[in-house]
């Protein structure tokens, strides 16, 4: 992996760190982390399909545009063109899709989902999701977990879900790398693999780790405890660094330190390959988190859950940190008690990057009714929040949020056709995701069984 | 209104209600969903008075009501959420707030909640908030296959909220079951069959077994008490189950004992839609859930609702606790999935009160019945749709909640160093 796969705004936050001295812009550092060794590199193709124009549509491009009766043309997995006034092109091969009074959105994409590392059915010998056996556990990867026979991943798909972050759980202080798929069939999570995507490091905050280790006497036990355990381990991952860094130059013996999988991770931080995937519930939490981001120097991508975003969302705007949230959860336990159904709204009005997540394989299926929920919250505050602007919640922010916004998240000409199609407006609790195109091919279709995948254990539930 | 029948009136309502005033309330020109034969009434008046709906018809006039313009709006009974643990569960994850499950052995069937039921949690007004003025409360299981008796509370946040006391007793039948039961469904079978048959024995010996003269019995007194008034079919029970052939066995077995049944979570339960509707048992589900989760599971989907509501059967949904508001968005996705709408909102109205309780002047909009409704601002199960008003007992209900006034004190972030003086 090299630094030209990640986002151009993410790199241009980090051209002028100091670990980056020595390295060119356009060339990338020769540091030996993960990617070295190309192992689990994504082999996913994109299916080649015929070019496919969609017409009178009503389009949301997730730029904040709403287009009346709308075209949008695409062909060999990228979008072609999106407006009122796109040609037909002389094409043999072109589908032409008449989509009168229905919807067109970019796939929706989550940020948070487990889907995979905690299939269905929830039993224990495929319960893949924490490894609850160290409080920082940088070195597993959720991928290595995920079962691509998950039948929910079918029914995310019906729900116009394109694109997913898969993570590790929040027992740890750091759980692991999280992984971006696109909801495709595969033998492998290799197959299924976004390509190019960054890493995401899950980090936890609050309850969780206090719980997990402090219930078996171990640290952490307390908030203070959690913190001094991200901090031990930034200090590390600097030394780590440091130690390839001087090898690279050529410094010391000229033997390469021996590879430390939980410190690779981590370094991967500290280098701006990897993005902070930060479970916190908190307000002052996150803000003690943003502190520790300071203090070693790296950036905290996304705050997940962020149920009090709303306390500090001039902060979250400040340092560009996006918040994950959910429309309305609450009360299950005491770090969510301060839900307001406005949180995202109120994120969004702050000018800070809010993202509507899951979490949950029910409300995977229903992303574009939860971010309705969330501008409805908003309007019933006297903020006027369209369905235009809204659809960014579940995906341009999403994608900005787990770094691949300059590939997909919206309908914007040379981007992935992750496009669905829906029965009529998506804000709405009647409407069903229609077609749902990935890289431009048709990979569901709600009217035709043949286009309805099955993964192998879902041919248990064929519907008799 | 002459001064002597305003008088009378006056008088009236001193006797009626002595907690707090009813009021006069006249809601103008909404959209009715009177839940009757009269069906919807699209530019109707309710007028209210002394908790109860006096009269629903075009171009009503009150002297001194309360006047709420409804032009635009929906009018629909409150929402009745059933089988979830408000006021029984402030944060689920914080044990001295959750009352919902004794891990007691000896004691299941006859645990009842309605006495434990906190109307101050901030569970009741946040809920009352999205449209929901009813709740069938009902502890969940610790050591037994009975979790206990289910009430029916209102949510007007009076500390007397009891509408119905002990509705039902609620069991488990399943994977579930049969883990608290050794590992088989065999033996959660029996075990379910030893209750009941020694709660007949308990009936035909009570004498005996009170003073000792009588074998010792495998159930708590209480426990068998109570599963005599399900024999006696006062009460229905209410078993949770969803394995197709799972929900086959809990037919028959109920047949057996003659008791007064009724189904929850019937994942597969479309699979046997004929064999529920003709034992006319009624079911209560959950709309939104697809997840095929465990091994007796795999048949759910999102049309089971519509699919058993076609087949006849008499179908009612659950909620969760917190956001058990959330039931009128499930009820829109069964919607969405074929059930008819007027089915879909007797789901969560008139028919849970007519199975379990409270029906007699609940759930249907005409004079002389309860003044319990929600003014919407549009299609009550849509996502976009909010909640103007609440009356329940014939009085505004207060809209306001915790997370609207934490709203309130962040809504515009300041610097101020006030935040904690923003009440």
């Amino acid at each position: 992996m090299t630094m030209k796969q990640f986002s151009k705004s993410f790199l241009a936050a980090f051209v002028g760190a100091a670990f980056l001295v020595g390295c060119g812009e356009d060339e990338p550092a020769v540091h030996p982390k993960d990617s070295d060794s190309q192992a689990f590199i994504s082999q996913y193709e994109a299916q080649s399909y015929h070019p496919v124009l969609i017409r009178n549509a009503t389009i949301l491009t997730a730029t904040g545009e709403k287009i009346e009766n709308g075209s949008i043309l695409f062909a060999d997995g990228e979008i072609v063109e999106v407006g009122t006034d796109v040609d037909e092109p002389s094409d043999d091969d072109l589908e032409v899709i008449d989509a009168k009074g229905k919807w067109v959105t970019p796939g929706l994409i989550d940020v948070h989902s487990h889907l995979g590392v905690y299939p269905a059915p929830g039993v224990q010998s495929s319960s893949d999701g924490n490894e609850m056996t160290s409080p920082v556990t940088a070195d597993v990867w959720a991928e290595h977990s995920v079962w691509p026979q998950d039948p929910q991943f079918q029914l995310a798909l019906a729900g116009g879900v394109t694109a997913m972050q898969i993570l590790p759980g929040s027992a740890n202080l750091v759980g692991g790398r999280g992984v971006t798929l696109k909801n495709v069939a595969g033998r492998s999570v290799m197959d299924m693999k976004f390509p190019d995507a960054p890493y995401g490091l899950k980090m936890a905050c609050g309850e969780n780790p206090k719980r997990v280790y402090g219930g078996k006497g171990q640290a952490p036990m307390t908030r203070m405890g959690n913190v001094a355990g991200y901090r031990k381990s930034w200090i590390d991952a600097k030394e780590y660094m440091e130690s390839w860094d001087n090898y690279e130059a050529g410094m010391g013996n000229g033997k390469p330190p021996k590879r430390d999988l939980r410190l690779e991770s981590l370094a991967g931080v500290l280098r701006g390959e990897i993005l902070i995937q930060n479970h916190c519930y908190r307000a002052d939490e996150m803000l003690v988190m943003m502190e520790i981001a300071k203090e070693f120097d790296f950036k905290v991508t996304t705050f997940h859950h962020a149920v009090e975003s709303y306390k500090i969302a001039d902060k979250l705007a400040e340092n560009g940190v996006c918040s994950a949230m959910w429309s309305d959860w609450w009360g299950f336990k005491q770090e969510a008690y301060d839900m307001v159904p406005s949180n995202v709204a109120l994120v969004d009005k702050a000018g800070a990057c809010a993202v509507v997540h899951s979490d949950s394989a029910t409300v995977i299926q229903h992303l574009n009714k939860e971010a309705a929920k969330a501008m409805t919250s908003g309007n019933q505050l006297g903020m006027d929040i369209t369905p235009a602007h809204a659809i960014k919640w579940i995906t341009i922010n999403a994608a900005k949020a787990i770094g691949v916004d300059e590939q997909t998240g919206s309908l914007e000409e040379g981007k992935m056709a992750d496009v669905v199609v829906w029965d009529g407006n998506p804000f709405s609790v009647y409407t069903k995701a229609e077609k749902v195109f990935i890289d431009g091919a048709l990979k569901y279709d709600r009217n035709n069984q043949f286009k309805q995948p099955v993964s192998d254990f879902g041919l248990t539930n064929i519907k008799q | 209104m002459n001064i002597l029948l305003k008088s009378l009136a006056i008088l009236l309502v001193t006797v009626v209600s002595s907690a707090a005033v009813a009021e006069t309330i006249l809601i103008k020109n909404a959209k009715v969903y009177t839940q009757t034969s009269a069906g919807i009434l699209e530019n109707a008046d309710v007028l209210i008075e002394d908790g109860l709906i006096r009269n629903i018809g075009e171009g009503l006039s009150s002297d001194d009501a309360r006047v709420i313009d409804a032009k635009g709006s929906v009018v629909t009974s409150g929402f009745f959420a059933l089988a979830n643990q408000i006021g029984l569960v402030e944060i689920g994850a914080v044990e001295g707030t959750n009352d919902a499950a004794t891990e007691l052995e000896g004691f299941g069937a006859a645990f009842s909640v309605d006495e434990i039921f906190n109307a101050k949690s901030t569970l009741v007004p946040m809920n009352r908030a999205g449209g929901v003025t009813r709740t069938l409360i009902k502890p969940y299981n610790g050591t037994s296959i009975f979790a206990g008796l289910g009430s029916i509370m209102d949510l007007s946040g009076d500390f007397d909220s009891v509408i119905v006391s002990d509705v039902a007793v609620f069991a488990i039948y399943g994977e579930y079951a049969a883990s608290l039961n050794g590992g088989s469904r065999a033996a959660a079978l029996h075990d379910l069959e030893q209750a009941f048959s020694q709660a007949r024995e308990y009936a035909e010996n009570t004498a005996a077994v009170k003073s000792g003269e009588y074998r010792e019995l495998d159930y708590g007194m209480d426990d068998l008490q109570t599963l005599n008034r399900v024999l006696d079919n006062e009460i229905p029970l209410v078993v949770s189950v969803n394995r197709a052939s799972d929900i086959l066995t809990i037919l028959k077995f109920a047949k057996k004992y003659g008791v007064n049944l009724v189904l929850e979570g019937v994942a597969e339960g479309w699979q046997v839609a004929k064999q529920i509707a003709e034992a006319d048992v009624p079911v209560m589900l959950n709309p939104m859930d697809n997840i095929p989760g465990s091994f007796e599971s795999q048949g759910k989907r999102y049309d089971n609702a519509a699919l058993l509501s076609k087949a006849g059967v008499k179908v009612m949904f659950t909620s969760e606790t917190h956001n058990a508001q959330n039931i009128r968005f499930a009820a829109g996705n069964a919607v969405a999935y074929g059930m008819p709408y007027d089915k879909a909102l007797a789901a969560i109205t008139h028919l849970p009160a007519k199975v379990f309780g409270g029906a007699s002047n609940y759930g249907k909009l005409m004079p002389g019945f309860k003044a319990e409704l929600v003014v919407w601002s549009g299609d009550p199960f849509e996502v976009t749709t909010y909640v103007k008003s609440v009356i329940i007992d014939g009085k505004v209900a207060d809209l306001n909640t915790r997370a609207k006034r934490l709203e309130k004190r962040y809504k515009d972030i300041s610097n101020d160093q006030n935040t904690f003086y923003r009440k």
